[in-house]
């Protein structure tokens, strides 16, 4: 109803102005074509000026000559009648005309027509002046009277009548502008949707089914253009799996070989270190784009997230952590038992991240915390570290700058770690929220804030 | 915990990479494994498994004549031996776990040696644990097969929570076993609210195991996480 009354108060104005217009336009198309018609029945020949000159110019005794030649140029005859209803003279009156009038017959002519001739009555002193026009030239109504309450009323019945006929004719533009904007308003909003890169199908019938089937097409296309992109990366990541094991496995060998140097080990085991790496990047890669063309449907859990992180951290720990970096778990006592529908490998995955992004980049080590807080409607996953932190400029990159996996732009150096993208996108992807906090040589913390119900 | 056992068993690998094969042959024979054959088919993989009788089979799941699937469908039609999935798809392995295809682990690749070593220690130890009764820890020994605890020349029974609890650490042992993972296997799912009562457990078990159950050292704590069981080598 509150849409209404703003379509309304949006369309009232415009709609008065076309309504205005139009009885203008109707006032002009009237007064080019209908008025000469109309001014003539008050002319100079009209039935009442003619029989205003003509009674000046004739008596009971006949007629001048100029009132004559005037009637008879107008093809109009004329009688005169005495107070006893006979015929004293006449000008060019047809034969038929009687020549003796009673007074019913007086009473029926001068209301309506004397021999099918449209007639005209004018009193005079001394008698009755009766013009005759030619036949069918003149309607006469013979029932002209209303009653006094109904001239009355009038101006309020054609107001009213006015009133209603606006209401309708709004009612009409309303409903056909609705319609139309019903059928275009999905449209509209594919269209929006498209232009994020979201896919989208639409099922119009009628005279914008056409349109909905390009929007469609459109969509389809994009959406096969993506799930290529998404089997590409998948398909590469695949493939580089195998060969990768394989240099994984010889790698961990050497590493552990007590015949080999203690050089040689060392270097088998950063290539170890550095093809985990790849490893985890492959990993990121395909998961983000998955994510990003929503190849990968979410499977959302009831996940106890303090379990889940001591989970992550245990077998993080079980795997080896060097010496250098501490981590611990900080939990609020009422974030113990919170529940949270997610997908906890993908959370998991974040948390992952976040954690070996404060490894790499502190490599003399440092103090990581895993930190759950439960606010009223939300909960905050936190991973923060005492290391180096991030620069004002970095911090503002990884903010503003696109990844390159969403960047068109060929400047490489703006690209940043593929690793917090993807702990973004899992975030967006709970429909929850990312801030980092850094504060250079004192630390850095990224908070993840999820939704969740409210008990 | 003594692996030796385990190593005796004959182990099953098909996969159609050949660098692939040899690489894991040489992992496991590093580690001691001694029985070790090997398929690069879906067909052979069915023959070896026939002829050879092995103890576990580890399959890719892409194979040149089929899926590891099938494969895992017709060796299982005559023996029930375990079997370990290789993925190289890493969203799949969640998926395949989902599938109850009724496989005993699923690996993804790549991997690092001593991740499936591991595994493939964990799938032997838990279809073939009656051979693997005895835990020598640091003041005591645990024999499982009777839940008994032997200390300095003294029995002590284990009751059934307690054997549960000790078997869990040591089917990880020197690993971290998380509170909740703890209170599973104790209480099953959702497990919820039962921390004290694991306390209480684990007190019990130390004044069992431990010389000084005070300043324990073979069931230790992880603050805020869990608990691991360590043995002596």
């Amino acid at each position: 109803m509150k849409a209404f009354g703003a379509y309304l108060s949006r369309y009232l104005a415009s709609f008065t102005g076309i309504v205005l217009l139009l009885v203008l336009a109707n006032l002009i198309a009237f007064g080019w074509t209908f008025y000469g018609v109309i001014t003539k029945d008050h002319g100079s020949i009209s039935p009442q000026t003619m029989l205003m000159e003509t009674a000046e110019a004739v008596t009971l005794d006949g007629f001048t000559e100029e009132a004559a030649e005037k009637l008879k140029d107008n093809h109009i005859w004329a009688i005169y009648l005495d107070a006893n209803g006979n015929r004293v003279w006449d000008i060019d009156a047809p034969e038929h005309i009687q020549s003796r009038f009673t007074i019913q017959d007086v009473a029926q002519f001068s209301k309506g027509y004397l021999a099918d001739y449209p007639v005209f009555v004018w009193n005079t002193n001394d008698g009755l002046l009766v013009l005759g026009y030619p036949k069918d030239s003149y309607m006469k109504i013979t029932s002209n009277y209303l009653s006094l309450r109904a001239i009355k009323t009038m101006p309020v019945f054609v107001s009213g009548m006015f009133a209603l006929d606006f209401i309708l004719l709004f009612a009409a533009y309303y409903f056909s502008k609705r319609k139309i904007i019903r059928k275009t308003e999905p449209i509209i909003a594919s269209i929006e949707a498209l232009s994020t890169g979201k896919s989208v199908s639409l099922s119009v019938d009628g005279e914008l089914s056409e349109v909905a089937g390009s929007v469609n097409r459109a969509a389809n296309l994009l959406s096969r253009q993506n799930t290529a992109r998404a089997n590409w990366i998948s398909g590469v990541s695949h493939d580089i799996r195998t060969p990768l094991s394989v240099i994984m496995g010889y790698a961990g060998r050497i590493a552990q070989e007590s015949t080999a140097s203690i050089r040689t080990r060392e270097e088998a085991e950063t290539i170890s270190r550095q093809s985990v790496q790849i490893k985890e990047l492959i990993q990121d890669l395909n998961l983000v784009s998955q994510l990003e063309y929503e190849a990968q449907p979410i499977r959302k859990t009831s996940v106890r997230l303090s379990a889940l992180v001591r989970s992550y951290l245990a077998e993080l720990l079980n795997a080896g952590v060097s010496d250098a970096y501490t981590i611990e778990l900080d939990f609020a006592p009422n974030a113990e038992a919170v529940f949270v529908d997610c997908d906890a490998r993908l959370i998991s995955r974040a948390v992952n991240n976040l954690v070996q992004n404060s490894i790499r980049h502190n490599p003399s080590g440092c103090a990581i915390v895993l930190r759950l807080i439960c606010a009223a409607t939300s909960v905050s996953l936190c991973v923060a570290d005492n290391g180096v932190g991030l620069s004002e400029e970095k911090q503002r990159e990884l903010q503003e700058v696109p990844h390159y996996m969403e960047s068109i732009d060929e400047r490489l150096d703006l690209r940043h770690g593929l690793g917090l993208l993807l702990v973004r996108q899992i975030v967006l992807a709970h429909n929850g929220t990312m801030t980092i906090e850094s504060v250079p040589q004192k630390g850095c913390q990224i908070t993840m804030d999820f939704p969740i119900e409210t008990f | 915990m003594n692996h030796s056992f385990l190593q005796g068993k004959k182990l099953l690998l098909v996969d159609d990479e050949q660098e692939l094969l040899k690489m894991v042959t040489t992992i496991l024979k590093d580690d001691g494994f001694e029985h070790i054959i090997l398929a690069s088919s879906v067909k052979e993989g069915v023959e070896a498994a026939k002829k050879e009788k092995p103890d576990l089979a580890v399959l890719d799941i892409m194979l040149p004549d089929g899926d590891g699937f099938s494969l895992m469908r017709q060796i299982r039609s005559f023996t029930n031996v375990p079997v370990i999935f290789l993925t190289a798809k890493d969203e799949a392995v969640d998926k395949l776990a989902g599938l109850g295809l009724g496989a005993d682990d699923y690996i993804a690749k790549p991997f690092l040696p001593q991740e499936f070593v591991l595994r493939v220690y964990a799938v032997l130890r838990r279809c073939y644990k009656e051979e693997a009764p005895l835990i020598q820890l640091e003041a005591s020994m645990i024999d499982f097969s009777r839940a008994e605890v032997n200390r300095d020349g003294e029995t002590l029974a284990l009751t059934a929570k307690e054997h549960t609890l000790l078997e869990t650490l040591a089917r990880n042992e020197g690993k971290i076993v998380t509170i909740d993972a703890l209170c599973e296997a104790l209480w099953g799912d959702n497990p919820f609210g039962y921390e004290n009562s694991l306390n209480a457990h684990i007190r019990r078990v130390r004044e069992k195991i431990e010389a000084d159950p005070s300043k324990p050292v073979s069931l230790i704590t992880v603050k805020g996480l869990g608990y691991k069981l360590m043995t002596r080598k």
